[in-house]
């Protein structure tokens, strides 16, 4: 039993170091560290992808066939740990960490030739339709009807909380097409040509004032048959399946020690209620030290899962523990780099910062002036937009449903 | 990276939970607790001479097995499932993890190997709170003697101790690292008075005062003043071995609180059925997952240096401080009236725990002993600029 890398871990953690040290730009970085929500800036983001992809580290977890990297469970933790210590703004996840993983499980060959070469190189972006104004957590309860019509589906329906649907170029997402007893028989799984006629897209204005979440409104859009992933009325096997992907066996611990750090810089140069500074003031040290305590913990669970994932062990429950305790440490220490900012948190001057989408209504002053440091205009709309942690994927609520179930047999 | 057990680790434990649940009686240890004894002394003779596990993380010279923080991890996690009384964590963890790193404890040692010492650590005072090194017990030469003079408190283990581990300061201020030394003396001493009592988790203690206590020279075990630097990794391993006993009463707790659930019917189902019940239940289970995987980091931790071992055990006990709250009092309250009581195992369970929160020192002494030892932030942004 130890804690240790071993020495051909140590050895691939440099050779990945190296290769961030020299190709991730200063530009790169910065817009990672200005993030104001888990997603990137989006060119940054797309300019990364193309940078990773030049390595042949863009999809390190696809089968090696299709463009991924023959890694052992530790070397693809290492990777992402890495990546996120060292500021690296993250690559948007619903294509090639998701749909992607569903078209090598269930694609045609036909699909898997025209996607997954265009996802790598960013020709194809995705964006997820998922959830439905009247299907949330119930997920199954979705009503977007897909009717059947010669060689088409004929889409009548809207989707929601839709992540970069005007960046994106496609969607991957649940449509009904039959009614049946059981709610998660009928379901489909469909990828949409956004630039089909019949769809709409409707920006949603956030509480940070960023679009980063859309609704679409369908119209009778037609789409090929042959864009079907899985068989028809059968894709609620395909969804199980992709959810597996979205939550977890990821790296929180890595990030969350950098928004801790973060917290620790921002407090070190600001006063607290006493003249000295908030980080040596009692009562905020020891919440901070509280949340830095909960991340060494939770770097051991992560540690666990990939211990047992690396020998071949099913983690069980793991992933919505993790998802429970990693997305509410972060929502706490969102919470303390607003505390943190002081006064200067109520500024709301999303231009110093790098937002996920773009601002609705907002014009920066002329002269660009920014009331103290950039990451005082961060603190807030990274707290707004940290909120989404603990609602999507499942919320935290439904986390704690699959628990009871699965962990304690309730 | 490596989580498993060792196929001697395993065995270990697997012996030790057989033995406990066979042998280890819930009401025959609280008669026990209850009477002037205090103890089970037949149990700590199986613990030597059956089981072996009072020599587990002892070196071979003194007839220990030569174990490590793992095999400490393991007998203290089983000892807390099956809620012994007995002061293992006390006597071995953190007495035995004293002397082993002092010259001339030797023969000692090997009787607690052989169950025939136990050690009682006097380490608190009544002006120390949790800090182990606010001594301010004094010991002055007298000729080829020493003369204690002040006092300790809670002292864990009087009754079944043959032995006293006490620091006094043979130079400094109260609160010092330098200037510590180490008494072992036996607890039979003209002039020592010794007020017993229970503690709350039916465990024994006592406050002893040292009214100028003549002891010989030998008492003095190591260097004059420099006891701290055999203190300081001993308290770090009492701490990861008192974290793996605090998951044992939790695992415990959880799981009967959880089987209780499912067979106590009110408004015609299992109680279990409730989501708020069940969303109350996930959370104890994750404050005990939590608590395992802070077991791990403590006992992984403790050959690191001294700042990180310290940081980890620290993060260790306001995790499981935390813990043993949340669980014992949840675990109460979702049984009921019958909580409340010592009908069921889970009230004396629930002792327990609370002993545990503030044994060793609570949350905040932990959480701010790990934030002195957190550096301090750079001042300059990371890489790029």
């Amino acid at each position: 039993m130890d804690l240790e890398w071993s020495a051909a871990d140590l050895a691939f953690r440099d050779e990945v170091r190296a290769f961030l040290d020299e190709r991730l730009t200063p530009d790169l970085r910065r817009a990672g560290r200005l993030m104001t929500s888990v997603y990137a800036d989006h060119e940054a983001s797309m300019r990364w992808q193309a940078i990773l992809h030049e390595r042949g580290w863009a999809a390190p977890a696809w089968p090696v066939e299709y463009g991924g990297c023959d890694w052992t469970v530790t070397q693809h933790y290492l990777f992402s740990r890495e990546s996120i210590l060292a500021g690296a703004p993250p690559l948007s996840p619903m294509g090639i960490s998701m749909v992607a993983h569903v078209l090598i499980e269930f694609g045609t060959p036909e699909q898997k030739e025209f996607f997954l070469p265009r996802i790598l190189t960013g020709e194809v972006f995705f964006c997820q339709g998922y959830s439905e104004p009247e299907a949330g957590s119930d997920l199954a309860a979705l009503s977007m009807t897909a009717e059947a019509d010669g060689d088409d589906l004929v889409c009548t329906g809207s989707k929601i909380w839709t992540t970069h649907a005007g960046e994106a170029n496609w969607m991957f997402c649940l449509v009904r097409t039959s009614r049946a007893a059981k709610k998660q028989q009928g379901i489909t799984f469909l990828l949409i040509d956004m630039s089909s006629p019949g769809i709409e897209v409707r920006p949603l204005v956030m509480t940070s004032g960023e679009q980063i979440q859309n609704q679409e409104f369908f119209d009778h859009v037609r789409v090929p048959k042959a864009n079907v992933v899985g068989e028809i009325d059968d894709g609620w096997t395909v969804a199980k399946y992709l959810l597996e992907f979205e939550r977890g066996g990821s790296a929180a611990a890595p990030k969350l020690q950098i928004m801790a750090d973060e917290v620790a810089r921002a407090a070190a140069g600001q006063p607290g209620p006493d003249g000295r500074p908030l980080l040596e003031s009692p009562a905020f040290a020891a919440k901070l030290a509280d949340a830095r305590i909960r991340i060494d913990v939770l770097e051991v669970l992560e540690f666990r899962v990939l211990s047992a994932a690396a020998g071949g062990r099913n983690p069980g429950t793991a992933s919505s523990m993790l998802k429970i305790l990693g997305t509410e440490l972060s929502q706490t220490l969102t919470e303390l780099l607003l505390e943190a900012a002081g006064p200067r948190g109520r500024a709301y001057q999303p231009h110093a910062t790098r937002p996920g989408g773009p601002l609705a209504g907002f014009a920066p002053p002329a002269d660009g002036y920014v009331s103290g440091e950039e990451w005082q205009a961060v603190a807030p709309l990274r707290y707004f937009n940290d909120r989404a942690g603990t609602i999507y994927a499942g919320s935290n609520e439904i986390q704690r449903n699959i628990l009871a179930k699965a962990a304690l047999g309730l | 990276m490596d989580f498993s057990l060792t196929a001697e680790q395993q065995l270990l434990r697997d012996s030790l939970a057989d033995w406990l649940a066979d042998r280890y009686d819930l009401a025959r240890s609280r008669e026990a607790a209850a009477s002037e004894a205090g103890w089970q002394p037949e149990v700590w003779r199986a613990f030597a001479d059956d089981l072996g596990i009072l020599g587990a993380t002892l070196p071979e010279e003194v007839g220990g097995s030569g174990g490590g923080p793992v095999e400490a991890m393991v007998i203290a996690e089983q000892l807390g499932r099956a809620l012994v009384v007995e002061p293992y964590v006390d006597t071995v963890v953190l007495g035995g993890g004293v002397l082993r790193r002092l010259p001339g404890a030797g023969d000692v040692l090997k009787g607690v190997v052989a169950g025939s010492v136990r050690i009682a650590p006097g380490l608190l005072e009544p002006t120390s709170g949790h800090t182990a090194h606010s001594v301010a017990t004094t010991a002055r030469r007298d000729g080829g003697d020493w003369v204690l003079t002040g006092a300790k408190a809670v002292v864990p283990g009087v009754p079944q101790a043959t032995h006293l581990l006490l620091t006094a300061r043979t130079s400094g201020e109260q609160r010092d690292l330098d200037g510590i030394s180490i008494f072992l003396l036996p607890v039979e001493l003209p002039g020592l008075q010794v007020h017993r009592y229970r503690t709350i988790d039916d465990r024994h203690a006592a406050d002893l005062v040292l009214d100028d206590v003549q002891v010989p020279a030998d008492a003095l075990l190591g260097e004059e003043g420099r006891g701290w630097t055999a203190l300081a990794p001993a308290l770090d391993e009492a701490l990861a071995a008192l974290t793996a006993e605090a998951v044992g009463c939790m695992r415990t707790v959880l799981a009967d609180t959880v089987a209780y659930s499912k067979e106590r019917r009110q408004f015609g189902q299992p109680i279990g059925s409730f989501q708020a019940l069940q969303h109350r239940m996930v959370d104890m289970h994750l404050e005990v997952e939590q608590s395992v995987a802070a077991m791990y980091l403590a006992t992984l931790r403790l050959g690191a240096e001294p700042a990180e071992r310290a940081r980890a055990t620290s993060a260790a006990k306001v995790t499981v401080s935390r813990a043993a709250r949340f669980v014992g009092q949840n675990a109460v309250q979702l049984h009921g009236g019958m909580g409340m009581t010592q009908e069921l195992a889970i009230g004396h369970y629930f002792k327990r725990l609370t002993a545990i929160e503030y044994e060793l020192g609570p949350a905040d002494h932990h959480r701010s002993r790990y934030a002195s030892l957190t550096p301090k932030p750079r001042s300059a942004e990371r890489g790029e600029d």
